[in-house]
């Protein structure tokens, strides 16, 4: 007991605000947070992330065996040739016609099976998914304008008219409704800075860049609430750049625009012009 | 080829130790400006990870003392300003002296035979470029309406007056200009120091690798460089004259406009590059080291200059790969995408030869070799997480978050700086004619190693899922409030870290005043910087040595039983 007396003291320095406060958060902090934690993004939501996933776990498998291997090579010399008395190193400046073989072979070797191999799949992944960026004028593609801006994302769909910078064009901010397993398709532009907008749960991100269009599309294949981020850094409030992404079944999708549509045309307001921002959609 | 321009050693305190054009004082005085701020920097990113950890809690110590106005926390634009400030001074003023500045300086005439730079008073004005350049960069935190906090890509049109409009960012930009500058006085001196000052003897196979990947890294400054000179000034143009270069019309009142991507060319045409100016002398003094304490031959010496060669070539062609959302079309992404995957063919001949130089040596496992061979292990896992980012497929989603940012830390970051360690560690009983302490070192070295490897690792699983970087506070969104334990133990790992610091400062300035004098060649090397006095004097060689072998003639067995090693300067018996 006296013993405890006496180290007391010498704690009070966990009391002060400047150590103790902070200390003690950041404990209980982390045992808070072990109850609801995640390792991963989660379940993938659109057909691109299925891809996304195949590719990562095959190159996750490839450099796996290759890290194992570099780690193996260091570890067998530092526990086996060790400095010792009597010993010595093996002369070997590797010149020899049959070390230079060696190297280029493994180095070839390495080379197919780490890089080429990934990047013949990643072409295949590509050439079908994403560059296949959907046809504008099909009318299964579900189009989107966004225009971001610090610190907000603007969605315009084109209304059940199908037609945008029209009255009843679906206007909203930091939400977006999309139809499930139906291409959804972006025309992007910013009002200031560079965004990106970033959906994690379909693996999917475009840089959002003033002065330019750009585009990209994804297939949403799960009906649920997402998340939309900011990937860009674009000022102080970049963080809080997040929204909501709807994926809706065709039924309620179709329910839902027709709605909004309507009450888009009614609230429409011609000289309004800072919400006609829509253009026209080029190939 | 020798240097005879001799001039006398200066006697007054100002010319002996401020403004000297002694490359060994220069190489000095580089180094101790890097090491302060590397440690201004890594106390930013103790903050940077004090804020991840817990978000909006004061930062304790000195919070109080850096954010007066709201109490010690930091707050969103200052969180910003620390990640671009801890990028740009990590880089430009923490391993760009110490590696480049001291080590080559320190190095290069040493390893080759010269009594000086072949311009030594460039070589000041590089140093004092920097800084100058520092200074800015420094003060660039206190100006009226706020210091940069654009990244240390400074994007527009966030960095144009569009999105910042503190005067800090300009300085920012000024900043990197004259470091820039000094390093291509430095690069200019590094190339031709070694073109025309090596010594009788020393042709381009002799070389140590060390002077192999300082002379690679200058033509890598010399070229690209110039490209981030131009950046910047094209971004003071538009930020202080009013010109738009880098601003659309669209999002101007009139004018004709410009394009933001444009920067982004121009800066990663200069960043790619950038990755391997840092990295390539920490190649040169892993292949060197490995050789030098395994007591064998660097192993395929021909094929590893040829592989840093081709790296420094390639690095030129793949800067796209930073660009993979940016909007490039599918032709040019699929180029970069495949001249990327090339690169790493010559870095698997590096891991080759290492691993090979390792095999059956005799190995002395001192401080400067476990940072040499850690190199190996940190570079690897940075080098093989690239696939995941050269590859478009994966990129898409990985691209922006922690998964990058443990990425170019482990290649980039931890590599360079354990590059840096290593040299730091082998060539301090030359510099100042002590020896540092070994136990120390070896200290430093596991609290080091350890929690690096876990807090860089820890963002690969961050940033797979999903965690972006260059957030203030990954916890008001719902979806990353489940990563947050992740943040929280890699800050814990990440102070512990910071706190091993300590330990290599301790060291240094202890055995820097206080350590064991040093022998002449306490590592038993041949190479001819170990061929001087400690210290050394101040034209470096009585006389110019002539070099007869090449620098990692280790256990050959011509040399008898009784040693196994030989000075560059001897021939080989028989
Ligand atoms: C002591 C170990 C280090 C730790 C714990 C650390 C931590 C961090 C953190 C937390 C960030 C912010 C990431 C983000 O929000 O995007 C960051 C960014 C960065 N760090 Fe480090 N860092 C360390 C050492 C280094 C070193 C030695 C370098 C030298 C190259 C470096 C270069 C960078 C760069 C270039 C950035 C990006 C800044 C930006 O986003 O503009 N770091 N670091
Ligand atoms: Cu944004
Ligand atoms: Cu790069």
């Amino acid at each position: 007991m006296s013993m405890l007396k006496a180290i007391l003291p010498s704690l009070a320095f966990l009391r002060s605000r400047w150590l103790g406060c902070p200390l003690a958060l950041m404990l209980t902090s982390t045992w808070a947070l072990a109850q609801d934690k995640r390792w991963g993004p989660g379940e993938a939501a659109s057909d691109y992330g299925y891809r996304f996933h195949d590719l990562f776990w095959l190159i996750t498998i490839l450099v796996s065996v290759a890290f194992a291997l570099v780690v193996l090579l260091l570890a067998i010399p530092v526990l086996r040739d060790r400095e010792r008395p009597g010993h010595r190193a093996s002369f070997d400046h590797g010149k020899s016609l049959h070390d230079k073989r060696l190297t280029a072979v493994i180095s070839i070797v390495t080379f197919i099976i780490l890089d080429a191999w990934v990047l013949v799949i990643a072409m295949q992944d590509l050439r079908e998914a994403y560059w296949a960026i959907p046809d504008a004028e099909d009318p299964q593609t579900y189009r989107v304008e966004v225009l971001a801006q610090q610190w907000a994302w603007n969605f315009r769909a084109p209304g059940v008219d199908g037609e945008f910078g029209t009255a009843d064009d679906i206007i909203t901010i930091n939400e977006l409704v999309v139809p499930k397993d139906r291409p959804v398709s972006f025309n992007m532009t910013s009002k200031d800075v560079i965004h990106a907008l970033f959906l994690p749960e379909m693996r999917m991100k475009r840089d959002v860049n003033p002065g330019s269009i750009n585009k990209t599309w994804f297939r949403p294949i799960t009906a649920g609430d997402f998340t939309i981020l900011c990937a860009e850094l674009c000022g102080f409030a970049h963080y809080q750049m997040s929204g909501k992404l709807r994926v809706l079944e065709q039924g309620l999708f179709n329910e839902w625009e027709a709605e909004a549509s309507k009450l888009a045309s009614t609230a429409f307001d011609a000289d309004d012009t800072e919400a006609q921002w829509a253009w026209d959609w080029e190939e | 080829m020798t240097s005879d321009h001799i001039h006398p050693e200066p006697t007054t305190f100002l010319k002996k130790h401020v403004f000297s054009v002694d490359h060994k004082v220069i190489a000095k005085q580089f180094l101790w400006f890097g090491l302060v701020w590397l440690g201004i920097g890594g106390i930013m990113a103790m903050m940077l990870r004090w804020q991840l950890a817990n978000p909006g809690v004061p930062v304790p110590l000195f919070g109080k003392l850096l954010f007066p106005r709201t109490s010690g926390v930091i707050d969103p634009a200052s969180y910003n300003t620390l990640f671009t400030m801890h990028g740009t001074i990590m880089i430009f003023l923490g391993l760009t002296p110490a590696m480049i500045g001291a080590l080559g300086n320190w190095s290069i005439p040493l390893m080759i035979g010269a009594r000086d730079m072949i311009f030594p008073t460039l070589n000041m004005l590089s140093f004092w470029t920097m800084v100058m350049g520092g200074a800015v960069g420094f003060y660039s935190l206190f100006v009226p309406l706020g210091a940069t906090e654009a990244g240390w890509t400074g994007y527009p049109t966030l960095s144009t007056t569009v999105g910042a409009v503190g005067q800090g960012e300009t300085l920012w930009a000024i900043a990197v200009f004259l470091i820039g500058a000094s390093s291509i006085m430095g690069g200019i001196n590094y190339i031709t120091t070694v073109i025309r000052l090596r010594c009788p003897g020393m042709h381009w196979m002799r070389l140590p690798l060390t002077v192999w990947g300082l002379f690679l890294t200058s033509i890598l400054n010399v070229l690209f460089i110039p490209v981030i000179g131009s950046a910047m000034i094209i971004l003071v143009l538009d930020r202080v004259f009013g010109t738009t270069f880098y601003v659309p019309a669209s999002i101007m009142s009139g004018g004709t406009g410009g394009d933001p991507i444009l920067y982004q060319h121009l800066f990663w045409i200069f960043g790619h590059p950038e990755v391997y100016i840092l990295i390539l002398p920490a190649w040169g003094v892993v292949c060197d080291l490995l050789s030098f304490f395994a007591r064998k031959p660097a192993f395929g010496y021909r094929a590893s200059v040829g592989a840093m060669v081709a790296v420094t070539v390639l690095s030129a062609v793949v800067y796209g790969h930073h660009m993979f959302t940016t909007g490039l079309s599918a032709m040019l992404g699929e180029s970069f995408m495949l001249l990327t995957m090339i690169i790493s063919v010559p870095a698997e001949v590096l891991f080759f030869n290492w691993l090979h130089t390792l095999w059956k040596g005799n190995l002395r496992l001192t401080t400067p070799m476990l940072f040499a061979m850690s190199v190996i292990f940190v570079f690897g896992l940075g080098g093989l997480t690239g696939i995941y980012l050269a590859t478009i497929g994966t990129d898409i989603f990985l691209h922006d978050t922690y998964f990058v940012v443990g990425h170019f830390h482990l290649t980039m970051a931890a590599s360079a700086l354990f590059g840096t360690f290593a040299a730091v560690y082998f060539w301090f009983p030359k510099m100042f004619g002590r020896m540092m302490s070994e136990r120390l070192g070896k200290l430093h070295f596991w609290l080091s190693f350890v929690p690096l490897v876990i807090v860089f690792c820890i963002m690969f699983i961050s940033g797979y899922a999903g965690m972006p970087r260059r957030y203030y506070d990954h916890t008001s969104t719902e979806y990353l409030r489940p990563l947050q334990h992740l943040n929280v133990a890699t800050s814990v790992a990440a102070f512990l870290l910071g706190a091993a610091q300590l330990i290599f400062v301790y060291n240094f300035i202890k055995s820097r005043w206080w350590g064991e004098p040093a022998p002449q060649n306490p590592w038993e090397v041949g190479t001819l910087d170990w061929t001087t006095e400690t210290p050394v004097p101040h034209y470096n060689f009585k006389t110019i040595p002539v070099v007869q072998c090449g620098p990692h003639e280790f256990s050959n067995p011509v040399l008898g039983p009784d040693t196994d090693w030989i000075y560059q300067t001897e021939k080989l018996p028989g």
